[in-house]
């Protein structure tokens, strides 16, 4: 049997364009196959927000990536009209947070630097492929004692210091130094989002720090818009895709992958066809990576149980409104409404917003992250990240959506009190939408928790680190890897990287 | 009154009424959660009838699954490492199943009623296994553990004894070949299978039917030498078989705390049940190709033939260097043999390679003092008592 291509890289989300265009650049003959009808997965306006800028080591594996990024800076929204407005620079932060409380403004320098400090050791970390310790190589251990040794190198008393962090939840760390419970919301709002954490679940700390790790090290600086939207990322990275050579077959989903003496050596389409390569990765999630790709009656009884308890429930859906004018928002100027804008008015509404997704419930006071779009040639849109949209709610979405989205358009009222009369049309996409749409089990950004258990070496699975499958052949490039989500690039560089390495 | 209590007590199997009858000695042991004799009388008598006449043994506590389903073949084809494909229906087989790193969890054997039916019958409880490996599969399970009532009838005069119970023609039926009868007006399941190494017999049927079952039993061999055996004996005639035990012989992988302990099925000599060659994958294959292809099992699982009358329990095992090379797993001095033999798991290259100048430490009790024995030993096959009558058809036949 003849291979066509080198690679097959199952799913043409930005990941998996990466990882096809750093091997194409190695002069491998790479497919892409997607299901859907257009590629970039998630990053879509439908889904994406705010983003993170993708990291030098990426771009430049890819021989330059010409995405233009502006820099949002982020706005707290309070009912009073007592809004606070960062932009991740420490001397401009200090003084707009003195506004409030001097005592706060210093204590938020200070915590601000430590957490910098620690999301910088483990930033190292986070680009390259994680060691996988069962193996007993030197270069593996080597990788984990220089974490190891980058954690320790912060002195004792911030070692000590990081070890008493590590499992922490945030609301404990904030409570601890603000006074100003909006402060607090607002910082809390971020180590929770796109997670299945509220601000008093044990680990919400770590999901801070992991944010930042990609985010500039930093908590409000390193967040980004891109430049022409989604839609001129995913363009940018198809004309090098083109350059490249990269073939890409969308409407094309993959049924399984073929095997041969346990060794993937292509992939057969819903549609009957077979395409045989060399190595076949896979940009889906690991549940449906393992379940269907891999099949179930290939998998040892151990890995069936990982994976049925990898933790991939989404709990964000995305409100899009389409309005006929911009809305008035209570206090807030042109600059304000440019922002990143944070409906998390304290801890406490957090965990209250949280506490029924416990129970696969939906709270009709979510926390909301909105982007306000305006163009000249079209009406301005309201992109609003609700959380916590549980999936599979109980309430049943189809029964509920209507009142959800009513809620929401509710709760923004309270800071534009006429959006009500602003509104043309309203989009929701829950989680469970983003199963269906986008193939990924759960609806989960990350395509899995971002948590201690699933994080590094654990990630996505025990056993599966690395990039590797238990299936020889079978790789997995997608935010269900190490690092996880979020529009960085890593998993499919680094994917990249192991099948090169293998080859 | 009840709920005061600390404990819940051990369960009564259904011939519990008729076991506690015939122990003399009221000595019990706790088996998968059911009190059970170790012995009734003497080990040595109940060993003697066991190779002389017939011996029954209250196998209830046993673990029973049934499994059910469209795609129950396919289902005990992926559990377990031996191939099953072209398993005939109404048969048994001995089989092993291993965890994804190809380290041995339990054997047992399974039942074939048809393509949907099966049993598996086996010593350390994995229902909860069973449902997470049926991931996939079209197949239910039901634990008959406390539902079926087991008995195993052994030993040379076994087939006349049952006969006259009322199983006709049961001295056609084949070594691991199994047979519906029904017998005083109860369904009962007769399988030539058994622990003993010898020709005998596995009786299953409903509870309700136990009592009656056993006595008729007793009254069918009342002239054949029948007789209840315990534990103790059971243990005799199974190393005597060469067969392993769990926990014993080798440490079932969800119960070893230390992964250096977990054996492979080549570690305990159940290579010859690892069929690599199956077509469709089995939990564990990968692991078991992959020390298969590089050969870095560490152990291997042998029987010893032992200089010398006294019995090499614990024993450490040595090279003539007077290094440790490996320990007795199983001893005892075989009444039937007149031969010390012993189970031992030993690291390779010894007992696979290396097979002279071993030898045994053994520490013989002798009224408070320790006699220190240093005993040679061989390597020799692990079934050291296989008679041709185990797998004659048909079987013989006794008045």
């Amino acid at each position: 049997m003849s291979d066509n291509y080198d690679v097959i890289v199952i799913g043409a989300g930005h990941n998996g364009l990466v990882c096809a265009n750093i091997l194409a650049k190695k002069n491998r003959k790479v497919l892409i196959c997607e299901a859907r009808e257009n590629c970039g997965g998630l990053v879509e306006e439908s889904i994406t927000n705010f983003v993170p800028q993708i990291p030098l080591s990426v771009s430049s594996s890819l021989g330059g990536l010409p995405v233009k990024y502006k820099a949002k800076s982020t706005i707290a929204l309070s009912e009073s009209g007592q809004h606070i407005r960062l932009v991740g620079n420490q001397h401009i932060d200090h003084k707009v947070i003195s506004g409030f409380s001097s005592k706060d403004a210093d204590r938020y320098v200070e915590f601000h630097d430590k957490m910098s400090s620690f999301s910088k050791a483990l930033g190292s970390f986070m680009m390259a492929s994680p060691p996988r310790v069962m193996n007993n190589t030197f270069s593996d251990y080597f990788k984990l004692f220089k974490l190891g040794m980058n954690v320790r190198m912060l002195g004792k008393k911030k070692f000590n210091e990081f070890a008493r962090m590590i499992g922490l939840n945030i609301a404990d760390e904030l409570e601890d130094n603000f006074e100003n419970t909006l402060l607090q919301g607002l910082i809390a709002h971020d180590a929770v989002l796109g997670s299945n954490l509220g601000p008093r679940s044990p680990g919400s700390l770590i999901n801070l720090l992991y944010r930042m790790a990609t985010h500039d090290n930093s908590i409000f600086g390193g967040i980004y818009e891109i430049d022409g939207g989604s839609k001129a990322f995913v363009d940018t990275l198809l004309d090098i895709s083109n350059k490249n050579k990269v073939e890409i077959k969308t409407s094309s989903s993959v049924k399984r992958c073929i095997t041969e003496n346990d060794k993937a050596i292509g992939v057969e389409l819903h549609s009957g066809e077979k395409i045989y390569a060399k190595k076949i990765i896979s940009n889906a999630d690991p549940r449906s990576t393992y379940f269907c790709l891999l099949g179930t009656e290939n998998l040892d009884t151990d890995v069936k149980r990982r994976i049925k308890h990898h933790r991939s429930k989404g709990k964000v859906a995305k409100l899009s409104l389409s309005l006929n004018k911009q809305p008035e928002f209570i206090n807030c100027d042109k600059n304000d409404l440019e922002s990143r804008m944070v409906i998390a008015p304290s801890i406490d509404y957090i965990e209250e917003a949280f506490n029924p997704s416990k129970f696969d419930k939906l709270s009709m006071e979510p926390i909301l992250e909105m982007k306000l779009k305006n163009s000249d040639q079209s009406n301005p849109v309201l992109d609003i990240q609700v959380q916590y949209a549980s999936y599979g709610a109980q309430e049943g979405w189809d029964k509920i959506k209507d009142n959800y989205v009513d809620a929401v358009i509710k709760l923004i009222g309270k800071y534009a009190p006429d959006i009500q009369s602003c509104i043309e049309t309203k989009t929701i996409v829950t989680p469970d939408d983003i199963e269906k749409n986008f193939y990924v089990s759960g609806g989960h950004w990350h395509h899995g928790e971002i948590q201690i258990d699933q994080l590094f070496m654990l990630r996505p699975i025990p056993g599966a680190s690395q990039y590797r499958t238990h299936l020889d052949g079978l790789y997995m490039c997608g935010a269900g890897t190490h690092p996880g989500g979020g529009l960085t690039g890593i998993p499919g560089k680094n994917a990249a990287q192991a099948i090169l390495e293998d080859a | 009154m009840n709920r005061d209590l600390r404990f819940t007590a051990l369960k009564k199997t259904p011939f519990h009424s008729r076991t506690s009858l015939a122990s003399r000695t009221n000595k019990y042991y706790n088996w998968n959660g059911f009190t059970v004799p170790t012995e009734y009388s003497t080990t040595e008598l109940e060993y003697t009838a066991a190779r002389n006449g017939t011996s029954v043994m209250d196998l209830t506590p046993m673990c029973k699954y049934m499994i059910n389903g469209s795609d129950a073949n396919k289902f005990v084809d992926y559990l377990v490492t031996r191939d099953l494909s072209q398993m005939e229906d109404n048969t048994v087989a001995y089989i092993i199943w291993c965890n994804e790193d190809g380290k041995v969890m339990d054997d047992g054997t399974i039942f074939k009623f048809s393509n949907t039916k099966f049993m598996l019958c086996c010593a350390v409880k994995i229902y909860n296994w069973l449902h997470d490996s049926a991931e996939g599969f079209d197949v239910s399970f039901e634990d008959a553990t406390d539902t079926t009532a087991a008995l195993a009838i052994q030993g040379p005069t076994s087939c006349s004894t049952l006969k006259n119970y009322g199983a006709d023609d049961l001295e056609l039926l084949k070594p691991f070949g199994m047979k519906q009868y029904n017998i005083n007006g109860y369904d009962v399941l007769i399988s030539r299978t058994g622990f003993t190494g010898d020709l005998g017999y596995e009786l299953w049927t409903d509870p309700a039917n136990a009592e009656n079952m056993w006595d008729s039993i007793m009254e069918a061999g009342k002239e054949l030498k029948i007789r209840p055996f315990g534990m103790h004996a059971l243990e005799m005639t199974r190393i005597e078989a060469g067969f392993i035990q769990t926990n014993t012989d080798f440490m079932a992988a969800e119960d070893s705390l230390r992964p250096v302990r977990m054996r492979s099925p080549y570690e305990i000599g159940m290579g010859w049940l690892v069929h690599l060659n199956k077509e469709s994958y089995f939990v564990g294959k990968r692991a078991l190709k992959k020390e298969k292809e590089t050969g870095n099992s560490e152990r291997c699982l042998v029987g010893l033939d032992i200089d010398g009358d006294k019995p090499a329990v614990g024993s450490v095992i040595y090279n003539e260097k007077k290094e440790d090379i490996g320990i007795v797993t199983a001893a005892m001095w075989s009444p039937t043999m007149k031969r010390n033999v012993a189970l031992a798991s030993l690291k390779r290259p010894y007992g696979i390679k290396i097979k002279e100048n071993i030898f045994a430490e053994i520490y013989h009790p002798e009224e408070l003092e320790y006699k220190k024995i240093w005993a040679k030993c061989k390597v020799v096959k692990r079934q050291f008592f296989s008679p041709e009558r185990r797998n004659k058809v048909p079987a013989d036949l006794y008045e």
